[in-house]
């Protein structure tokens, strides 16, 4: 019996569906059987991040309204023989589903996967409550700002409230220069205010905007430091204990660099 | 509301109140107690005190007709007094709200104010000014005891 896990946020564009997709890439790198479920029904881009766009035949919608089976509507991973993706519908809306059929769905996908990671939509609306429905464990995404923070705070109020208790938080696009600055808050002032277990910090890293738009999830890349801190995340997801990095650390070469100027 | 905790019945009492007659006027009972943080969205409002186990955080709002106490952070907005009781106090163990009222006063912290004191502090009418000051034990010493 597989585990149900919902990535979720409130704001828009803090990282949900790219974290869904690292996730549920290094999970299934890991060996086990994924399945990633795109809810954002109408504005779909899981499919597009994961590079599956042109396979998709059937959605969503069809399976909970019994156009197809559910096998039918999987899409299997061009890279990896673990992960699947049940992609959303693009051209209806959140209404086209409704929470029983959600749980029912993952009900499903869980007597058949090790994992089922749910990408929710922005919002708390029916698109969050279908997400959420069937879920068994929530890992909220947020980025330092006070806006994702308050929404953050929001959903998670929501979330406990739908009994999903102790939600784990994930916190992306930190700098840690600004950080030290005092000019971005810091992973301590969010969760003073979120009071959630910390499940991982993602750093601002330029690969994942080019790894996302090649339809390749960064966590693939151990160089980068994103690819990095995807792959703790994975672990801890799978039960492992991994130590937080230091986001202090500067890249490899400015670092040997420096040492050899006798700035360090 | 289902997360409301610990409603404290006049009953519990009534064994201890008896044999002082001069101390009733200092015992109030109409209090609840909210055990959990209060998050973004939130809200509890009661006629009566509020005590919260917890922290409120910004976007959550407390009303009271009471005292309104937080054993924790308050950043979101209290209102004690709500129905204009000038002597309602706030007090909090961290004291940043957005916003705090009491009776028909509104507050709001200074504009360039952004530290978070970590020390009691209590809210207050005096003279007609929200005066917030350091909370200090020996309920006597505050001019008020709550």
């Amino acid at each position: 019996m597989g585990e149900v896990i919902v990535i979720t946020s409130g704001k828009g564009g803090v990282g949900k569906t790219t974290t869904t997709a690292n996730i549920g890439t290094g999970l299934a790198a890991m060996g086990y059987k994924v399945a990633l479920v795109d809810t954002d029904i109408g504005l779909r881009n899981l499919d597009v991040v994961l590079g599956l766009e042109n396979r998709i035949v059937y959605d969503i919608v069809d399976v909970t309204s019994g156009n197809c089976r559910l096998k039918q509507a999987l899409i299997k991973d061009k890279r990896l023989e673990g992960l699947h993706l049940l992609p959303a519908a693009q051209t209806k809306d959140k209404t086209a589903v409704n929470p029983d059929q959600m749980r029912q769905l993952c009900e499903d996908l869980k007597s058949d996967f090790d994992y089922v990671i749910i990408d929710c939509p922005a919002g708390i609306e029916q698109g969050f409550r279908n997400a959420i429905a069937g879920a068994d464990k929530a890992l909220v995404v947020t980025t330092p700002e006070v806006s994702a923070v308050r929404d953050a705070d929001r959903i998670i109020g929501l979330l406990e409230a739908a009994d999903l208790r102790e939600p784990r938080l994930i916190i992306n696009r930190i700098r840690p220069k600004m950080v030290r600055q005092g000019d971005m808050m810091s992973i301590e002032d969010i969760i003073d205010i979120l009071a959630v277990d910390l499940l991982g910090v993602i750093p601002e890293d330029e690969m994942i905007v080019i790894t996302t738009n090649r339809g390749e999830p960064v966590v693939n890349d151990r160089n980068t430091r994103a690819g990095q801190a995807y792959q703790n995340i994975v672990r801890r997801v799978a039960g492992e204990e991994v130590p937080m990095m230091n986001l202090d650390e500067e890249s490899g070469f400015f670092k040997k660099l420096k040492k050899i100027i006798g700035l360090k | 509301m289902a997360y409301l905790k610990g409603n404290a019945q006049g009953d519990i009492l009534s064994g201890f109140g008896q044999g002082s007659q001069a101390d009733d006027n200092l015992i109030d009972e109409n209090t609840i107690l909210v055990q959990r943080n209060l998050r973004s969205g939130q809200s509890v409002r009661y006629s009566g005190n509020v005590v919260i186990l917890g922290d409120v955080n910004p976007g959550a709002e407390v009303t009271a007709t009471g005292n309104i106490i937080v054993m924790g952070a308050l950043r979101g907005v209290v209102h004690a007094g709500a129905n204009g009781d000038e002597t309602a106090v706030v007090m909090a163990l961290s004291l940043n709200p957005t916003q705090l009222r009491i009776a028909n006063h509104i507050t709001r912290p200074p504009d360039n104010e952004t530290v978070e004191l970590a020390l009691p502090e209590i809210a207050r009418i005096k003279d007609g000014v929200v005066t917030i000051e350091a909370f200090q034990t020996g309920g006597e010493r505050q001019g008020k005891i709550i």
